[in-house]
């Protein structure tokens, strides 16, 4: 099958451009964000945190802060109206007599201003008993290290929980006989290999709430979370027999970072319970820098096999990750991570790749954009280059060998074992994105520019990854064709029901133009409910790429229900068959004699709305692709790498929204991605345990002058996901970008680079020059 | 030094008289352009987001210069005329021009960053009404966006400035690329569940 042989739809509404439905409230400045909201009678809450990465807090004295006129309320360890847990499993408590990161919670403080509150934070006394720390998964491993949590000894982390594995744990991948593939293997190449500066999405929105105790065990939380209802279930597991109802507005960026926010919803929760008055808190930047959830750190230490014609025949390995002083989901990022390796080596049959899961005194890693997959992925992909430099290899001709096609098996991060049912075309989209980039005339061999000029060396480089969640948890929708009030004939409206933030990616209005397209109608009369658990039919939330796909599966479903029911009424009142029908902007006609038509309002009962269901369940069958080829120059003297050029290749399926997923791939640049192969990173100064990085000055990112030409190439081949036969691709479009971009350094530079990231003194290193 | 009890500002072309001090309800000496905007007075649409000048969230035009407002304190503010993201539209002509481009161009993703861009945008333009493309960059450079909205909102920038050939980033559609197609039935249809027949069309 041929690319040109797949028919391209063409639809009304999917594929093209439409501005967003809150484009003009974004524009003029009426957008509403949390901060921009508040409740009466709100109190503003604030975190005493802790200066040392390990302690024991000896004595801690709240009287003078108490005494602070507004301030309503101080909690300590020691007066916490409930012991709430954090971690998953829980682990320890909210407030503990100990601190484990520089930034851990010490005391909470609820005052009627911001000013006060802060004041306040500034007049509580604590002494501590510093405590030796650990800040790296090899050093906490270690036999006579400091140990963090009795609930696990030698700070290793349970493997797996039965949330991600139903079946039970899953961590490592045992498949074949690695002994046979290495026998078989032509070219072996093993490293120990660090992405372990733990770098930071940084939404520009820092993570906020609001809480109200609604009485008993109920509480309702406002929050910029892309994804009330995983805040809904972690926040229920924390507080016993508690009922949540999370509400979202818009996010100003979260990059999956912003999904539970736990100890900042816990915070103002308690704050809540205790003063019985709403409570916002909002973290300020250098608290979002220096306390606030960033990337797993991950090294890995492997040995890879491969055979004269490039396929890999073994992989051998071991995966530290450090998940930081808090494990809040990290064993479904070693699952997503070990399951996107397999897509990427999906030809290899023999693997025994182990993974041990610390935790740290760093502060705590979460969920970010890639989610385990772009942690290995950096260090795995390194190691491939390695063994493909042994046999001289093209990595464009591996990387396309490799990769998974249809019918290739492999085990996601739930521990069942899935067979691919994805594109055809994934290798001819990278090849796609590798001719834009000019590949054939720039790839001269390994550790080779393709360009000197003076002490200027271009180099290339590219990477490529993909991931199977585009279609994981469940997700329901209800769609109700609402009849115009007074008649009118095409005035009819039609509402989704489902629970969806918008965080940036569009998603709320990706949702109203798939209705507007099954049900035939103009996109600005589909509009979608205020997202909240409370109210609507449950979706997960948006991580994975699982949005457009997964609320899109239940969206038309849901539509293509309310459509039959509409037709079936329009079948008695035309006295004919529901097969001759047909809908257009609210009306119902025979298609063979246009002129019978009927507007929907007409057909169901007087006042009441026709109404459908739908819903998308669990799957991991459909692995997503993205190829990212970079160009570099690197300044020989100085060490200095400029970001020349980018090409993003993905066979997408179908295009929802051109602008928006034009966006979506660019977007791979940001949430701490591309950017850490080069400077992007948290600075850890092991004498205090304290970032040097914590503000928006000292941590580097890229301004909008400094920007690299982005060129993307999109293949539609139609995949079997839903009735819009798409893929998402948010989650992998920056995942393999830093791998791409060292291996282009080290291509312009003449000598192998493996550090993240590749600052000028680790470029001058490298070369030998320092 | 001339001690002052009252600064008046007018913002978005409203006369705001505040008195200065530090009893219930006064501008304290202390307090940011930005605490007054957002907390006292409701312009909630430019952010405060880094409280260092870093990010340009909270941007807003004080006497046609961008300033960072988080980096300016309101009794500095005093006499000067403040355009806020609110103020730009035109109660009667409508949207900015800069804010119409926004939407068509699609230049922004989550929008918590998009009033401050916008507000540096026009301060750029009302000086320069024709910035070339490294003018536009170079003023936005004060501006952090982690969704990656540059390439559409310098798209957006350089088209207004009437910049040809300024275009960063390409999108290739591989079906427009596909020559010679396998001809299928003709798409008279715009929706394939709008399928089959001409009466689809014949009802508009």
């Amino acid at each position: 099958m041929k690319y040109r042989d797949i028919r391209q739809p063409n639809y009304r509404h999917v594929g093209n451009y439409t501005p967003r439905k809150e484009a003009k409230e974004i524009v003029t400045g009426k957008a509403l964000f949390l901060d921009d909201f508040s409740l009466p009678q709100m109190l503003y809450g604030k975190i005493k945190r802790s200066p040392y990465p390990h302690a024991k807090i000896t004595s801690i004295d709240t009287d003078k802060a108490l005494k602070l006129e507004g301030v309503r309320a101080v909690i300590t360890h020691k007066n916490m109206p409930q012991a709430w847990g954090l971690g998953l499993p829980v682990h320890r408590l909210l407030m503990e007599a100990k601190v484990y990161h520089v930034g851990d919670v010490v005391a909470l403080i609820a005052a009627d201003t911001l000013e006060i509150a802060t004041e306040a934070v500034s007049l509580i006394e604590v002494e501590y008993e510093e405590l030796e720390p650990v800040f790296s998964a090899e050093e906490a491993f270690m036999e006579g290290a400091p140990q963090l949590y009795d609930r696990f000894p030698g700070n290793h982390v349970d493997n797996g929980i039965k949330y991600f594995q139903p079946d039970g744990p899953w961590w490592q991948i045992i498949k074949g006989d690695v002994e046979k593939g290495f026998s078989e293997a032509d070219f072996i190449a093993s490293d120990k290999i660090k992405f372990d500066k733990m770098p930071a999405p940084l939404a520009p929105e820092t993570p906020c709430c609001i809480s109200r105790h609604d009485g008993g065990d109920e509480y309702t939380v406002w929050a910029s979370s892309q994804s009330a209802h995983i805040m809904k279930l972690m926040a229920e597991g924390r507080i016993p027999n508690s009922n949540v109802s999370v509400k979202t507005f818009n996010v100003g960026g979260s990059y999956g970072n912003k999904q539970s926010l736990m100890t900042t919803v816990l915070s103002s929760c308690m704050l809540a319970l205790q003063t019985q008055r709403p409570v916002k808190i909002v973290l300020t930047k250098p608290e979002q820098l220096t306390s606030y959830e960033v990337r797993l750190g991950s090294t890995i230490t492997a040995k890879i096999g491969m055979n004269k014609e490039g396929f890999v025949t073994a992989v051998e390995g071991d995966w530290l990750v450090d998940t930081g002083a808090i494990a809040d989901s990290v064993q479904g990022q070693v699952g997503v991570g070990l399951g996107e390796a397999q897509i990427v080596l999906a030809k290899c049959k023999n693997w025994f790749m182990d993974s041990h899961i610390a935790v740290t005194n760093r502060q705590a890693a979460g969920i970010v954009r890639g989610y385990g997959g772009q942690e290995l992925n950096s260090c795995l992909e390194r190691l491939l280059c390695a063994v493909m430099k042994e046999g001289n290899f093209d990595p464009l001709d591996v990387f396309k060998k490799n990769y998974i096609s249809p019918g290739d098996m492999f085990t996601w991060r739930d521990g069942r074992t899935w067979k691919s049912r994805s594109s055809l075309f994934f290798k001819e989209s990278m090849q796609g994105a590798a001719d834009l980039i000019g590949w054939s005339l720039k790839w001269k061999g390994w550790n080779k520019p393709f360009a000197v000029n003076g002490s200027k060396a271009r180099g290339v480089g590219m990477g490529v990854i993909g991931n199977a969640d585009i279609s994981e948890d469940n997700t329901e929708a209800i769609v109700r064709i609402v009849p115009d009030l007074v008649g009118g004939k095409r005035a009819s409206t039609c509402i989704i029901e489902c629970d969806i933030t918008e965080s940036g990616m569009g998603t709320r209005s990706n949702a109203c133009k798939i209705a507007a397209e099954v049900l035939n109608v103009p996109y600005e009369k589909v509009s979608i409910t205020e997202p909240g658990t409370k109210f609507n039919p449950s979706n997960y939330g948006l991580c994975g790429s699982r949005g457009v796909i997964t609320t899109g599966k239940a969206i038309s479903n849901a539509a293509m229900e309310a459509k039959k029911k509409a037709l079936d009424y329009a079948s008695l009142y035309f006295k004919r068959s529901a097969d001759q029908l047909d809908t257009k902007d609210f009306m119902v006609y025979v298609r063979d004699t246009p002129n019978l038509s009927v507007p929907m309002f007409k057909l169901g009962p007087k006042e009441l709305s026709i109404v459908g269901y739908g819903k998308h369940m669990e799957m991991f069958d459909i692995p997503s692709c993205m190829a990212v080829f970079v160009e570099v120059e690197v300044d020989l003297d100085t060490g200095h790498i400029a970001l020349c050029r980018i090409c993003g290749g993905a066979d997408i399926g179908q295009i929802i929204d051109i602008k928006a997923l034009e966006m979506q791939i660019e977007g791979g640049i940001g949430s701490a991605c591309v950017d850490t192969a080069i400077f992007e990173e948290n600075i850890l100064d092991r004498a205090t345990g304290r970032l040097l990085s914590s503000s928006l000055i000292d941590y580097k990112w890229r301004p909008f002058n400094e920007f690299p030409a982005y060129d993307s190439y999109i293949m539609e081949s139609q995949i079997d996901s839903f009735m819009f036969k798409a893929l998402g691709i948010g989650e992998i479009s920056g995942a393999a970008g830093a791998s791409a971009v060292l291996m282009a350094v080290s291509n312009a530079i003449g000598a192998d680079v493996k550090e993240y990231p590749a600052t000028p003194s680790v470029v001058l290193k490298a070369m030998g020059k320092i | 030094m001339i001690k002052k009890d009252c600064i008046v500002l007018s913002i978005n072309g409203r006369k705001f008289k505040f008195s200065v001090g530090t009893g219930f309800g006064d501008v304290s000496p202390s307090e940011t352009l930005t605490h007054t905007l957002r907390r006292r007075l409701g312009y909630t649409g430019s952010k405060e987001s880094c409280d260092a000048g870093a990010c340009g969230c909270c941007a807003v035009i004080a006497d046609g210069e961008a300033i960072a407002s988080c980096m300016a304190l309101t009794v500095e503010m005093d006499g000067k005329s403040i355009t806020t993201i609110e103020g730009l539209e035109d109660p009667i002509e409508g949207l900015d021009p800069i804010q119409q481009a926004f939407i068509d161009e699609y230049s922004f993703q989550c929008g918590y960053c998009t009033p401050g861009i916008i507000m540096v945008a026009k301060a750029l333009f009302m000086s320069n009404p024709h910035p070339t493309a490294n003018e536009i960059s170079e003023a936005l450079s004060g501006n952090y966006c982690r969704c990656i909205s540059q390439y559409t909102v310098l798209r957006a920038l350089n088209k207004l400035a009437g910049n040809e050939n300024a275009e960063l980033a390409t999108f290739t559609r591989a079906s427009d690329e596909v020559e010679d197609p396998i001809p299928v039935r003709q798409e008279l249809y715009l929706s394939p569940y709008a399928n089959g027949h001409v009466c689809a069309h014949s009802l508009d």
